[in-house]
């Protein structure tokens, strides 16, 4: 027998449609304007030279330029893969919430979790940006530390939500 | 209460599910054919080349060719995987956003028009990657790169981001107008 399915609200659902519309444009802006985010991402190396640890040889500093323009463009990378891929998980789990949950507290809770989480891949725009300003390690760390990880740990905390919910569920 | 207003999914129409699903059996069919016809499709891809020579810049010293035959033929390779990572993931994101259309668009010219484009975008994309894998031997790798971009990656990949971005759009204004007509109801 076929009945009706409940939907998330509307703000849930607009983050996944956001999340998945970032990340289509960050790959295609990857992919036509490749010299011109590399060029931007050398300028931006230049701009900052104690932040990035230029010695002064050329060698040296052309290769610590060259990574550091690489971890950006995986940031970049990144958060194509991720908006894609987190849209879709919290698309679908927020679908699940909406049909399995039956409190009104527990839901909200989730969608909450799940919705932080689903901006978790912003988090790799951050990595890119803060590997240009701050030095490769140091933006890293800022983007892991102070994003990527709180934002992480509530989309998983969120999936083990929906989890608990289906497991606890009455046939 | 509108559509919009109803708290419950609606299916996005059978042609677009299909379409979705199609796509994604084509996905599987596609990773599951490159680990099974590995050696043929790079046997394939390694006499296409060799057969034109000059398309390649290939020059006759064996150490020279060889170096360029291996980077064309991990972008041959590279083609086909992405095709199986993009159309697997395209086939859901086209389940997902039509489902949202059809739920949260009043208007019927609009959610068909969104639609029809995240569904023709999001399969047509991935067909792109076939397309400059199949290319690459009789083209080589930029002219084939250049063809399938123009034939099928900005105009599909362009539908799709132009649909997603108006689907987000009258999202959020589903929310605004919502929030608005609250406090007089």
């Amino acid at each position: 027998m076929s009945g009706t399915v409940r939907r998330p609200p509307l703000a849930v659902v607009l983050v996944a449609i956001v999340m998945l519309a970032l990340g289509e444009t960050a790959g295609a802006a990857m992919s036509r304007f490749k010299p011109e985010i590399q060029r931007y991402a050398a300028t931006r190396v230049a701009a900052n030279p104690g932040a990035h640890g230029f010695s002064g040889s050329a060698e040296y500093d052309d290769e610590v330029r060259d990574r550091a323009i690489f971890t950006a463009e995986a940031g970049l990378s990144f958060f194509h893969l991720h908006g894609e891929g987190v849209g879709l998980v919290l698309f679908f789990a927020s679908a699940l919430v909406a049909a399995i949950v039956p409190g009104r507290r527990a839901r909200t809770l989730l969608y909450l979790l799940l919705g932080l989480g689903g901006l978790f891949p912003l988090g790799y725009l951050v990595y890119g940006a803060a590997v240009l300003e701050l030095g490769r390690d140091a933006g890293i760390d800022l983007a892991e530390h102070w994003i990527l990880t709180p934002l992480g740990v509530s989309a998983i905390a969120g999936l083990i939500g929906v989890w608990l919910a289906a497991a606890r569920r009455r046939p | 209460m509108t559509e919009a207003d109803s708290p419950t999914w609606r299916v996005p129409p059978r042609w677009v599910l299909l379409v979705a699903v199609l796509s994604i059996v084509a996905a599987e069919v596609g990773g599951g054919s490159m680990a099974r016809f590995k050696v043929e499709l790079t046997r394939w891809a390694r006499d296409g080349m060799l057969a034109r020579p000059a398309v390649h810049g290939l020059v006759g010293v064996r150490d020279v060719d060889e170096r360029i035959l291996d980077e064309a033929l991990f972008k041959f390779d590279a083609g086909l995987r992405l095709f199986h990572m993009h159309a697997e993931g395209m086939g859901l994101v086209i389940i997902a956003t039509s489902m949202v259309a059809a739920t949260v668009i009043p208007s019927g010219a609009a959610r068909r028009t969104i639609i029809a484009l995240l569904t023709t975008g999001g399969a047509g994309y991935p067909v792109g990657y076939l397309v400059w894998s199949a290319l690459i031997p009789s083209f080589g790798l930029e002219r084939a790169k250049t063809i399938a971009e123009w034939l099928v990656w900005v105009p599909f990949g362009s539908a799709t981001i132009v649909a997603l971005w108006w689907l987000a759009g009258l999202l959020a204004w589903a929310m605004i107008s919502r929030r608005r007509a609250r406090p007089a109801a």
